[in-house]
């Protein structure tokens, strides 16, 4: 029997770091294994670049690679099944799991951070197309149906003024672009307006459209939001009637906007001519665009 | 140094015994890996998303109509490389080149959630195996690291110049797994992914997460955070491959294989 040498005595702590693990091997033995270990690096190499490519929209290597490669990836793509169709539908889902995160982590009882009026920031007009004219909200009335009652009820401003208490909050608009800005808002609670003129049963949703809404050539583009109700219901959820203690400016979505700071500033219509209840989610004009429905802060 | 020719190419049939050392968990090598298409994902997606509103902005340039300092640099690059000059639109060089383009809000918001998870996911299972094969201790800062570190940045330094004038340069004696260069920057750069991945959180959902967008001071502030953190991951990227060359085949193997034919002895000649 041959005579082992001693082990070496190796630190063994949380923190220290031990002698490496040694082993002899055959120089056959070893070359195997680095052949397996970078065959499967390759395959594992080539099946991420394949990946990649399908997941980049097209056109988005053309400053990159020259034209052949692009055509030889597209048709290796294609063989394999990676369609174009496939990859929205995967990037939607990645859309939709990450909107089921962030309702798992909401909670209606979380109030968003206010901040006081020495903190506001200048806001800007991002009306995507052109800024409502005046005129076309000279008769303006809110249309809102799907009540309990069955009725269609219209609300002029004053009514809305005068039969609702007004709220103040200073809280951030953050865009989906990145932008935010800190403003200060009035305007009613979207709760209590629903406790005074309920929804019918099994209602779930606000679809909320503004009919002026126009494009950036003034042709009208109705812009629509929808707004879970208990969404709505949260106490920072307004019918917002003011901006910085003045009436709404049309920049800013005269004579009524809704303001949802737990939502991103595309939920937070503006302009608002109808609001309607429903069971079912209605639409959404930037999801039919590719953004997400859900849009939480 | 000849000292770290790969004993696996030296004289000796196959059936010759060779000593190896054991480097690095099979869980290390798989996410060290990973990182790269996640990171270029992040990267790709990410800029698109930057470029829809930038964090660092300015008063528009009466000259280039450039309101952000990415477009400045887009536009000093495309004066000064060689290879840009002539691009029409100077100002979104870099967006043009390392970004899935301008104009893709929508995709490049759904890709960077979709990289988003699986970098988080893949962050957790280096951590899993830094702490299964124990390798965490071989990145933890010691005592001495400042001296050695110094000494090593001395080596780099004086590496080429002795090289090119046939003098001894010999590489600071280095016991433990890392130097102390490489210990401080495996250390770092987990930090900077996981300031990056907590400055994501902190901007897509400051109502849950309010603690977090405070810790970041603002909204801005965690934009801010997470750009940075995006050029200090990038920019690691350049020595560490630089360096890898420089290492030898060996080291790229281990990251591949897991072992090193380097034992200790066969070091430090």
């Amino acid at each position: 029997m041959s005579k082992k040498p001693p082990e070496p005595v190796r630190p063994r702590g949380l923190f220290t770091e031990p002698e490496p693990r040694s082993a002899v091997m055959t120089r056959g033995a070893l070359k195997k294994w680095a052949r397996r270990d970078f065959l499967l690096f390759g395959a594992g190499a080539a099946a991420a670049a394949m990946g990649f490519w399908w997941l980049l929209p097209d056109g988005a290597a053309d400053n990159d690679l020259p034209r052949g490669a692009i055509d030889a990836l597209d048709t290796t793509a294609a063989r394999l099944g990676l369609t174009k169709d496939r990859r929205e539908r995967f990037l939607n889902r990645s859309l939709t799991f990450d909107d089921d995160v962030a309702e798992a982590l909401y909670s209606r009882d979380r109030s968003v951070r206010t901040y006081s009026k020495s903190d506001v920031t200048p806001l800007r007009n991002n009306y995507n197309g052109a800024t409502p004219r005046a005129d076309s909200l000279a008769d303006w009335k809110l249309k809102v149906s799907g009540l309990a009652s069955g009725k269609t009820e219209l609300f002029s401003l004053e009514d809305l003024n005068s039969r609702f208490p007004l709220h103040e909050q200073v809280t951030r608009l953050i865009c989906v672009e990145g932008w935010s800005a800190v403003a200060w808002w009035g305007g009613l609670r979207f709760a209590d307006f629903l406790a005074a003129y309920p929804p019918a049963p099994g209602a779930k949703w606000a679809g909320i459209e503004s009919g002026v809404n126009l494009d950036i050539d003034g042709n009208s583009d109705p812009y629509y939001v929808s707004i879970d109700l208990e969404t709505a219901r949260h106490r920072q959820t307004l019918l917002a009637t003011q901006f910085n203690g003045k009436p709404l400016p049309l920049e800013h979505g005269a004579p009524l906007r809704l303001l949802v700071p737990m939502k991103l500033g595309l939920k937070n219509i503006k302009a608002i001519t109808e609001i309607e209840y429903s069971a079912e989610q209605p639409d959404d004009y930037w999801a039919k665009r590719g953004y997400s429905k859900y849009d939480g802060l | 140094m000849a000292a770290r020719a790969d004993t696996l190419r030296g004289s000796g049939g196959p059936g010759a015994g060779v000593r190896i050392v054991f480097q690095h968990h099979a869980l290390v090598r798989l996410t060290h890996w990973l990182n790269v298409p996640l990171l270029a994902g992040m990267i790709v997606s990410g800029l698109a998303i930057y470029w829809a509103a930038p964090v660092f902005e300015h008063a528009a340039n009466p000259n280039t109509g450039s309101t952000d300092y990415l477009a400045d640099l887009s536009v000093w690059i495309v004066r000064h490389v060689p290879g840009a000059a002539g691009y029409p639109r100077p100002t979104s060089w870099i967006y043009d080149h390392f970004s899935i383009g301008p104009g893709q809000l929508a995709l490049a918001l759904r890709l960077h959630w979709f990289f988003a998870y699986l970098f988080m996911a893949n962050g957790l299972l280096y951590l899993i195996g830094l702490l299964a094969g124990g390798g965490y201790k071989a990145l933890l800062p010691r005592r001495a690291d400042l001296k050695q570190a110094l000494a090593m940045q001395r080596y780099y330094l004086g590496v080429i110049p002795a090289k090119l004038l046939r003098r001894p340069w010999p590489h600071p004696v280095v016991t433990t797994k890392y130097n102390a260069l490489q210990r401080a920057a495996y250390f770092v750069i987990p930090l900077c992914a996981a300031l990056a991945v907590l400055s994501g959180w902190a901007m897509h959902k400051p109502v849950p997460l309010h603690w977090l967008e405070r810790l970041f001071v603002n909204y801005n502030g965690a934009r801010a955070v997470h750009f940075l953190m995006m050029v200090v991951l990038a920019a690691f990227v350049i020595p560490h491959v630089i360096l890898v060359f420089a290492d030898g085949w060996d080291t790229f193997r281990s990251m591949i294989t897991g072992w090193s034919t380097r034992t200790r002895e066969s070091r430090h000649e």
